[in-house]
């Protein structure tokens, strides 16, 4: 084997380091030079980002002309409904706060928080999808919290904050599972990240059908109950199959999201198994 | 001063793996900056200027990702062997073909690698799913990249160096 002869003491040394870092990585020793590190090179990729962000916008553009029209025309259509059930829902709403008055109840949840925090980059890998955000343990973050988009739709959840930034893994990594259920049937089951950035739901039981919207189910403490995930685009298998095939839409974005909300209200709930 | 160049260099490609490369993906594989950076050292400089860069890249490149840096390091660990192996093991390839077959060799030892993780952590994907949306494109990007920087570096009168490591002594040819 010439190829160790020559780069033996080498391969020997990467070896020994790789282990020496996995080891000082697991104990946390890493953590604040990779603070550090992360400080030091934000602004550099601020600049990367701020000058690629656009080419590969312009581009993508310019290769699905034909599905933004097509994409511009059903938002056309969906936009014109949404009006009508908006018209619909003020109507409600203000039924509602009449009937609130009445029972003179709180209106709104005051307890509810939100910290918003930029994409400074990611890290998207065909099994992975991993983003980078500007806030920190400095500004009171901590792992668990669930991450949102601007409008609301779950995005991730945190998995490492150094004391300026925080890594939040999107649902669409491979690693994600959320408890979901459909949005008024109650049918309920897994939703987890799928290679290429997608998302696919295990349905437990209940029915689905394209179209539905799922929340999050709250189940296991990770999530709060409620949170808009995507929609389905669509189902196959027969009744059979364990479970059926049901590929989701997210409801953001997720791809080209540049700033997010994290719930510092919500802290995740772990179970303590000691005796 | 190369040697700080190189450096420098390795430590910019593992911003733009985090930054640039997701912004251009080809279905679900992006270019792979950080591997492109190490083989042009190793190629154009020497290799034992590539030898400092690959842990300094790979250490950069986990810390803006998140990812574990030895996993990383244990993925471009291939490089420089491979390269010395398609030297010296008597096959009638130029010095581009050479640079290319140890580029997409560690391509796709890294991302075989790199999957191994969320496979063993339960991630559903068949054979046929891997490599026709990660492994065949992830390829394609390196060939491609590969090609776009070698072609005008030659032109511009940069020389391919081998992989061999000479004898001397270690500073002197950084």
């Amino acid at each position: 084997m010439l190829i160790f002869q020559r780069y033996s003491w080498w391969v020997a040394a990467m070896v020994g380091l790789a282990l020496l870092l996995a080891v000082v990585g697991q104990v946390g020793v890493l953590s604040p030079v990779q603070g550090l590190f992360l400080n030091v090179a934000s602004p550099f990729e601020k600049v990367l980002n701020g000058t690629f962000r656009p080419i590969a916008g312009l581009l993508s553009n310019a290769g699905e002309v034909g599905a933004i029209r097509d994409e511009n025309s059903r938002l056309r259509l969906e936009n014109e409904d949404l009006r009508n059930q908006i018209a619909e829902l003020q109507q409600n709403a203000a039924q509602i706060d009449d009937l609130r008055e009445a029972l003179n109840l709180t209106q709104g949840d005051k307890s509810v928080q939100y910290l918003a925090g930029s994409i400074v980059h990611r890290d998207a890998s065909p099994f992975t999808d991993v983003v980078t955000i500007d806030r920190g343990s400095g500004d009171g973050l901590q792992v668990g919290m669930v991450v949102l988009s601007t409008k609301g739709t779950l995005m991730g959840k945190i998995t490492k904050v150094t004391k300026t930034n925080a890594f939040v893994r999107l649902i669409t990594d491979t690693q994600s599972r959320v408890t979901a259920e459909v949005l008024g049937t109650g049918a309920d089951g897994s939703v987890r990240g799928t290679p290429g950035r997608g998302l696919s739901f295990d349905l437990a039981q209940g029915e689905i059908a394209v179209g539905d919207t799922l929340i999050t189910a709250g189940l296991g403490g990770s999530y709060p109950r409620g949170l808009p995930i995507g929609r389905v685009t669509s189902v196959s298998g027969s009744n059979q199959d364990l479970y059926k095939k049901v590929t989701l839409e997210p409801g953001v974005r997720i791809s080209t999201a540049e700033t997010v909300l994290v719930l510092t209200s919500f802290i995740p709930e772990t179970l303590d198994l000691t005796p | 001063m190369k040697g700080a160049a190189s450096v420098l260099a390795a430590i910019v490609a593992a911003m733009a793996q985090v930054t640039v490369a997701p912004l251009f993906p080809l279905s679900a594989a992006v270019p792979d900056f950080v591997l492109l950076v190490l083989v042009v050292v190793a190629a154009f400089g020497s290799p034992r200027r590539a030898m400092v860069c690959v842990p300094v890249a790979a250490i950069a490149y986990g810390f803006l990702s998140d990812r574990s840096p030895a996993l990383l390091l244990m993925a471009y660990l291939p490089l420089l062997p491979l390269g010395l192996y398609l030297e010296e093991a008597q096959i009638p390839l130029n010095h581009y073909a050479r640079t290319l077959a140890a580029t997409l060799l560690t391509g796709l030892w890294m991302r075989g690698l790199l999957m191994l993780g969320p496979l063993l952590g339960g991630a559903d994907a068949s054979f046929g799913a891997v490599a026709g949306q990660v492994l065949i494109p992830g390829l394609f990007l390196d060939f491609v990249l590969l090609s776009v920087v070698y072609v005008p570096l030659r032109l511009i009168g940069w020389s391919g160096q081998g992989m061999s490591l000479q004898r001397g002594t270690y500073y002197s040819s950084l």
